[in-house]
């Protein structure tokens, strides 16, 4: 029997029985449904968060300056209400791991620890000087103006991120580049506009969208080393000399090894004094891969198992569809089937049975995983080897399941049922 | 009528016994006949004679505890269930007592199915069975679905079916058995035309009625051949049944 003949008659047998085609796949199509839901949710939240990450540069070590805890001193010091305080990351930290195998560039950011107003409102945005490759090493661009130059460097010229830009000036303003803005006693001419569209928040410095950035010269000209600041009541003055260090490595898969000599060297250098944090993108996201796999591979097993049942289901109705057509197996049979031509008969039904599940249930599932990217807002990533992954996994499963129905019905002897009337 | 010459199929010693677990059951005990080319060959016994079984072990369904079985000239007892299955396909021409038509095949369709076992081509298919329709007389019922036609138009697809892969001989179970007296008339003549072009027809009935429409009517009693009516030479031979083992 030629294979495209083979192939219509299974075809043809299930379109006979259309409901209880799709009833007897049922279980497939909720099985392939909640594989694809699951993978592309899964692969959605992967796709997120890896983003978030990479926006923080996975070739990047963040470091940053942390007011250190009080110690014991401070803490029974009431007496006072002012203090003085020297922490963060230095220069010389700066030039020691500048010096550092595999360490490419080190861009720094110091906060002026100025507040930025608009009238007499606070404005959530703080005022950095910055060296010139930071826009870089943040992953931001400019979308107006141009970013700090060298020939800056002692200018009193500045870049705001959007956000900052929205928060000082209306909406309706569309040209803010070349205006001037006050901080403190200083004015700055804006130059630029800058965007970080991935989200990247860094340690030390939040997101570079509410920031506004001056050149690093200029900063230490005007505000030197140290910035006041007053909490709750008490005025304290804050020696830091760089808040943020973007080191970048020349060798991802020697980051690692880096990020260890570089806390290695702050620990013996800062006397054990947590005043610094580091963070390394490439290990969280690391760490968020792991999670995510052990996320997958719960959800795999509860769709594994939905699959499995609904194998069952097909194979326990192919069993009772081999009983009920005993007749017309074995007149086939006399008529000149082969046994291997009733197998396929019957394998080729399921297989289509199970694809076809596969099919609608691959719909569903993109469908769930609309539903839940509209209403839930959780990210959705859809990928053509889950679809082929699926309808590869139903096929299979009409394998697993076909062939002991189909082995089945091959094993009828042709004279039992053309005698049984 | 046909000179009998070429051997169609032959029966030697043929004995067939059913094992259960306390006893045997003897059900063929020694069966003897040829049928040649071009004959016309019914097989008549009461219930129990053990006609079934031989219409079984006759088609390929089944297989003879003892004996030879040779079909246009190939030894048969030793062939494996593919063989079996080919010879069955494309040398015995199946015809059921209830049809056993496909019944959601069209009738063209029904009547191909032995050529799709048979691997021909679909051309090939339409070709044939439109011929065949026209020999049994329902050219113009080829689309129409077997629920559609009356049981002797069905019995009509099912002879066509059998006819396609131009066997050696066809193999008929009771074929008028479902069907009023007029109806099995019709196709007893459907019989004697295919017969008179020459092909070669083995029926198996319990309806006496038919008798003399036959080139020879074997006839079983108890496992074996009994009687041996001979309408072409007008002879008649009685054997001995009684159990002599």
């Amino acid at each position: 029997m030629k294979l495209s003949d083979q192939l219509s008659l299974s075809f043809t047998n299930l379109m006979l029985h259309k409901i209880r085609s799709i009833l007897t796949s049922l279980g497939i199509i909720f099985g392939v449904g909640s594989v694809i839901a699951m993978l592309s949710i899964s692969e959605g939240a992967k796709r997120e968060a890896l983003a978030q990450i990479e926006s923080m540069g996975v070739d990047n070590i963040i470091l940053s300056a942390k007011k250190p805890p009080p110690m014991g001193k401070d803490v029974s010091d009431t007496s006072s209400n002012s203090n003085y305080e020297t922490y963060g990351l230095t220069e010389i930290d700066r030039q020691h791991i500048l010096h550092m195998d595999n360490v490419a560039s080190i861009a720094t950011a110091r906060n002026s620890r100025k507040p930025i107003l608009k009238g007499t409102t606070r404005l959530n945005v703080n005022l950095f000087g910055v060296t010139n490759d930071f826009l870089e090493a943040t992953r931001s661009v400019i979308v107006q103006g141009r970013w700090l130059s060298p020939a800056d460097q002692d200018r009193n010229v500045c870049v705001l991120g959007v956000n900052a830009r929205r928060g000082l000036f209306p909406i309706q303003e569309r040209h803010v580049v070349g205006k001037v803005i006050g901080v403190g006693d200083d004015a700055y001419r804006i130059v630029g506009i800058m965007e970080n569209t991935k989200g990247t928040t860094i340690q030390g410095i939040g997101s570079p969208n509410d920031a506004i950035f001056i050149p690093k010269a200029a900063s230490d000209a005007i505000y030197g080393k140290t910035s006041f600041q007053r909490v709750s009541g008490r005025t304290s003055i804050e020696v830091v000399e760089y808040d943020c260090f973007v080191v970048r490595v020349l060798d991802v898969s020697y980051i690692d090894f880096t990020s260890k000599r570089i806390a290695a060297f702050l620990e013996k250098k800062h006397n054990s004094l947590q005043d610094w944090e580091m963070v390394v993108p490439l290990d969280i996201l690391k760490q968020r891969e792991q999670t995510q796999n052990i996320f997958t591979i719960v959800m795999s097993s509860i769709a594994g198992i939905s699959l499995l049942v609904g194998g069952i289901g097909i194979m326990n109705i192919m069993l009772a569809n081999v009983y009920e057509r005993r007749k017309e197996i074995g007149t086939r049979r006399a008529l000149g089937a082969q046994k291997g031509d009733i197998i396929r008969q019957f394998l080729f039904e399921t297989i289509f049975l199970t694809s076809i599940g596969g099919s609608i249930g691959v719909c569903l599932g993109l469908l769930i995983a609309g539903v839940v990217t509209k209403y839930a807002n959780w990210p959705v990533a859809f990928s053509i080897w889950f679809i082929l992954l699926a309808l590869f996994i139903s096929a299979v499963i009409g394998i697993v399941f076909g062939t002991y129905p189909a082995w089945k019905a091959a094993q009828q002897n042709p004279i039992d049922v053309l005698r049984a009337e | 009528m046909a000179a009998r010459e070429q051997e169609a199929l032959f029966l030697g010693d043929i004995r067939k016994t059913y094992h259960t677990p306390s006893f045997d059951v003897p059900v063929l005990k020694g069966v003897n006949f040829s049928v040649w080319k071009g004959e016309f060959i019914g097989i008549m016994g009461s219930s129990g004679s053990g006609k079934s079984t031989l219409l079984n072990i006759l088609g390929l369904l089944d297989k003879p505890t003892s004996g030879v079985y040779r079909l246009d000239g190939t030894s048969v007892e030793t062939l494996s269930d593919f063989e079996l299955t080919r010879i069955r396909n494309v040398k015995i021409g199946f015809v059921f007592q209830s049809f056993n038509l496909f019944p959601h095949l069209s009738v063209r369709e029904n009547i191909e199915v032995p050529m799709v076992y048979a691997g021909a081509s679909k051309s090939l298919r339409r070709k044939v069975s439109a011929e065949m329709a026209e020999k049994v007389r329902l050219a113009h019922r080829l689309d129409h679905r077997p629920t559609q036609l009356s049981g002797g138009e069905c019995q009509r697809v099912a002879v066509a079916r059998a006819l396609v892969n131009n066997p050696t001989f066809i193999l008929a179970d009771e074929p008028t058995g479902n069907l009023d007296e007029k109806t099995g008339n019709e196709i007893m003549t459907l019989f004697h035309d295919l017969h008179k072009a020459g092909t070669t027809i083995v029926m198996v009935t319990h309806n006496p009625q038919y008798e003399p429409e036959y080139d020879r009517v074997i006839y079983l009693r108890n496992g074996r051949k009994w009687r041996i009516v001979d309408n072409v030479n007008h002879t008649e031979e009685e054997f001995d049944t009684r159990e002599t083992q």
